[in-house]
């Protein structure tokens, strides 16, 4: 079996997928891409079992066949070329494999493509449209709120809940918490599953250059994403997420509204003299006085600033963990944010601070949990 | 020379320092036979005075064969807060006097006098020191002097009580030489056997062997005796330094089995230190529980954990240790809870594990144990352990030493 690809065209759908590959696979067979070739097509394909992700393109063959081809030789040998017609010449009987590109010819052995895991199908699925920006603004905003602990997988992922109205993404570790709701997207029916990380993290750095809606479909077990040439299918994580909407006070007395920016600048200033390892920092409000303090007592470091703002509510001091901070404010757009609080030991709220509606159908709540100070 | 080269490190140690308080309260105790500690069958000599050492008495030794060695000693149990306050006093003193110094424990000081020889003369300054000490808290203290830590506290030992000595520099092997190698700081009762074993007994030997051949039998710390020997040691002296653990332990004056008692102690032992951690400003990420069974085996097992200072994180997780380690229906001699690996930092609320009443509740109860000392409020499962701890470990101050810890 033979076909003729571009070496370029082949690498940038390699590099594409190749992030799903794992370093310590538990079958050898996943160390490989399969590629499937049909008539004037190719499917290359990777899998860590978990995620499976291929992508179509368009090549010259006559033959149908299949092989499984070792990921890290043929990747680093696609680096080295500059753009050619590179010519792969299988023996589907002996599973070896002889590329020739203009300066010479390459030897390597394959597997048989059956040892390859099948991809799950996905039966009876319900599917749902998003556009590819609307999915990555979803994912960089959430997947950085996700935990990392194995006994809590439910909270390794991202919740994504679709109702007739609206499609909510959720993603907490149980110490700061993002909510983001499209209420320009919906489905007929009311469903909710849990995302793994790993093909969210994928797909947020493929979809950036994506034209085209992406479909996603879903049932119990599985998502499949499919956009231009490329489909994705992740199994999705078991389990009850937790009752994230009850633990979200919608009552906060204390409202803050500051310039994101700013406010961002100074935390990230402060917190590099709190203590390397808790990073907390203290925001004590007074009137329209923010103060941001920080101190790592083991070095003799410390740092304070003070911001105005604009504050209706009771005086207070609260700590944080400023990593937290930084990352909320950094992924969020709003010029300014609205922080609302109540007592030092209760949840805060961040919000965007929309006067410019620019933000049609997005909604966005972080929310993120206190320090215990000593009084 | 470099810098190192020509530092002046002073070593003050107060003589016989629990002893000497006593004597200060009571002069009936003077120039008699003195022992302090542990007064039941299971206590240890803390300290005891010079009179009792004529009988073979040391610290550390059992009590009850102190008590043997030396009948007509007075045996008193001691007063921790007492001697605190003692040596708070001769802190100060020397806090106006010097410029750097660094209190190591309860009853030792180092001082940093390098450069002060342009001005003062540094004998002359550190002998006004020691009689303004001796003069204005009436504690008998002694010193040792020369250009680095290790040689001023060997010096200091050997000197006492009430005297002081100067080693002058480059004289420090000669000095050195003729001493036991148990001398040595870091030198221990195990060190000790196995340098005899060698045919080291005197810091000479060691001094003319290659450090290659003592740190091949030693590993590492071979390397750290033989500079020591040899007048070697570059250590600076530390204004203050961070505790890097807490601990606490309780030796039963019976052995026991009696798991309630056994689960109560560790329980208030475990919400003591972690009340410790909060007022300290602390979070721990490493947890331990160590037993010792009548037989003196040794058990400690030990848990890497999310930085935490809460309560109904910290108990549960040492109850859990607790109950894997303690498995062999023994008697059990001493138990002990430890907390290390501790970093700045304030408990972070889990969004959905913990209730903002619990943490009010402990504010509240740490506010209580603020105002009205560390066992104002409990749990009940706790109430019947003696008190546990009774200092605040976050002071900056070297902890008291336990008296089993002594030599």
């Amino acid at each position: 079996m033979k076909f003729i690809v571009s070496s370029t065209s082949l690498l940038k759908q390699l590099q594409a997928i190749n992030g799903v590959l794992s370093s310590n696979n538990t079958l050898p067979i996943l160390d490989n891409f399969l590629f499937e070739i049909g008539k004037n097509y190719l499917i290359i394909s990777a899998s860590d079992l978990e995620t499976t992700i291929s992508a179509k393109i368009t090549i010259e063959a006559k033959e149908d066949g299949n092989i499984a081809i070792p990921a890290r030789l043929l990747l680093d040998t696609l680096k080295t070329f500059p753009e050619q017609p590179l010519t792969f010449d299988v023996n589907l009987k002996t599973n070896s494999i002889e590329i020739s590109s203009d300066f010479g010819k390459y030897k390597l052995a394959g597997h048989n493509a059956d040892e390859f895991p099948k991809l799950p199908t996905i039966e009876s699925p319900a599917s749902i449209v998003l556009k590819p920006e609307v999915l990555v603004d979803a994912l960089t905003s959430t997947l950085f709120a996700t935990g990392n602990d194995e006994l809590r997988p439910v909270m390794s992922g991202v919740l994504c809940e679709i109702s007739p109205d609206d499609v909510t993404f959720v993603a907490t570790d149980a110490h700061k918490l993002v909510k983001y709701r499209r209420t320009d997207s919906s489905a007929d029916e009311l469903t909710s599953f849990i995302l793994p990380k790993k093909p969210l993290n994928l797909l947020k750095s493929i979809l950036g250059n994506i034209e085209g809606d992406v479909k996603i479909e879903y049932n119990k077990s599985n998502a499949l994403f499919s956009f231009g040439h490329v489909n994705l299918i992740c199994r999705l994580i078991d389990g009850n997420y937790p009752n994230y909407s009850a633990v979200i006070p919608d009552k906060n007395p204390n409202k803050l509204v500051i310039d994101r920016a700013t406010l961002l600048g100074s935390i990230k200033r402060v917190s590099i003299f709190s203590n390397k390892t808790t990073h907390q920092v203290k925001l004590n409000i007074k009137g329209s006085e923010l103060s941001i303090s920080a101190e790592d007592l083991d070095y003799s470091n410390e740092a304070n600033e003070r911001l105005t703002c604009e504050y209706k509510g009771e005086d207070l001091k609260i700590g944080f963990n400023a990593r937290f901070l930084i990352e909320m404010l950094s992924n969020m757009d709003s010029e300014a944010i609205v922080i609302e609080l109540s007592t030092p030991n209760k949840a805060g709220i961040i919000l965007p601070h929309n006067e410019d509606k620019d933000n049609k159908g997005k909604e966005v709540l972080m929310l993120i949990m206190p320090v215990m100070l000593n009084t | 020379m470099t810098d190192n080269e020509k530092r002046t490190i002073l070593h003050m140690d107060l003589d016989t320092f629990f002893v000497s308080c006593e004597r200060l309260i009571d002069s009936k105790l003077n120039n008699k036979a003195v022992l302090i500690g542990g007064v039941s069958d299971r206590g240890v000599v803390a300290a005891c005075s010079y009179e009792a050492r004529a009988f073979g008495v040391h610290s550390a030794m059992p009590m009850k064969m102190a008590r043997q060695l030396c009948p007509e000693a007075i045996v008193l149990r001691g007063n921790s807060a007492t001697y605190t306050k003692y040596s708070e006093l001769v802190t100060d003193i020397i806090k106006e006097e010097v410029p750097l110094y660094e209190k190591s424990s309860i009853d030792e000081f180092y001082i940093d006098m390098t450069g002060m020889d342009k001005f003062f003369g540094c004998l002359s300054l550190a002998t006004e020191l020691r009689e303004k000490i001796m003069r204005e808290t009436g504690l008998p203290i002694s010193f040792g002097m020369s250009g680095n830590k290790t040689v001023s506290k060997i010096a200091t030992g050997e000197v006492k009580p009430n005297n002081q000595i100067k080693i002058e520099r480059g004289t420090e092997k000669e000095y050195l030489g003729p001493l036991s190698v148990r001398k040595i700081p870091m030198v221990g009762e195990k060190t000790f056997r196995s340098l005899c074993d060698l045919g080291l007994k005197r810091i000479h030997s060691i001094q003319e062997m290659p450090m290659e051949m003592v740190s091949k039998v030693f590993g590492k710390s071979g390397a750290m005796i033989w500079k020591k020997a040899n007048g070697i040691d570059n250590s600076p002296v530390v204004a203050y330094r961070e505790r890097k653990s807490i601990s606490t332990e309780r030796t039963f004056d019976k052995d026991t089995t009696d798991i309630t008692k056994l689960t109560g102690i560790m329980s208030s032992m475990a919400e003591n230190l972690a009340f410790q951690l909060r007022r300290g400003g602390k979070l721990t990420a490493c947890v331990s529980v160590k037993i010792r069974y009548s037989d003196f085996n040794t058990h400690t097992l030990q848990k890497r954990i999310p930085y935490a200072a809460a309560d109904h994180v910290l108990i549960p997780l040492i109850m859990e240790l607790f109950k894997k380690i303690y498995n062999r229906r023994l008697l059990v001699r001493l138990i002990g809870v430890k907390y290390s690996h501790l970093v700045g930092g304030a408990h972070q609320i889990n969004l959905f594990e913990d209730s903002s009443k619990m943490m009010d509740l402990y504010q509240a109860m740490d506010e209580m144990r603020d105002k009205y000392g560390d066992r104002a409020v409990v749990r009940a499962v706790g109430m019947g352990t003696k008190s546990i701890s009774r200092f605040n470990p976050f002071d900056g101050e070297p902890p008291p030493l336990l008296p089993n810890r002594r030599r």
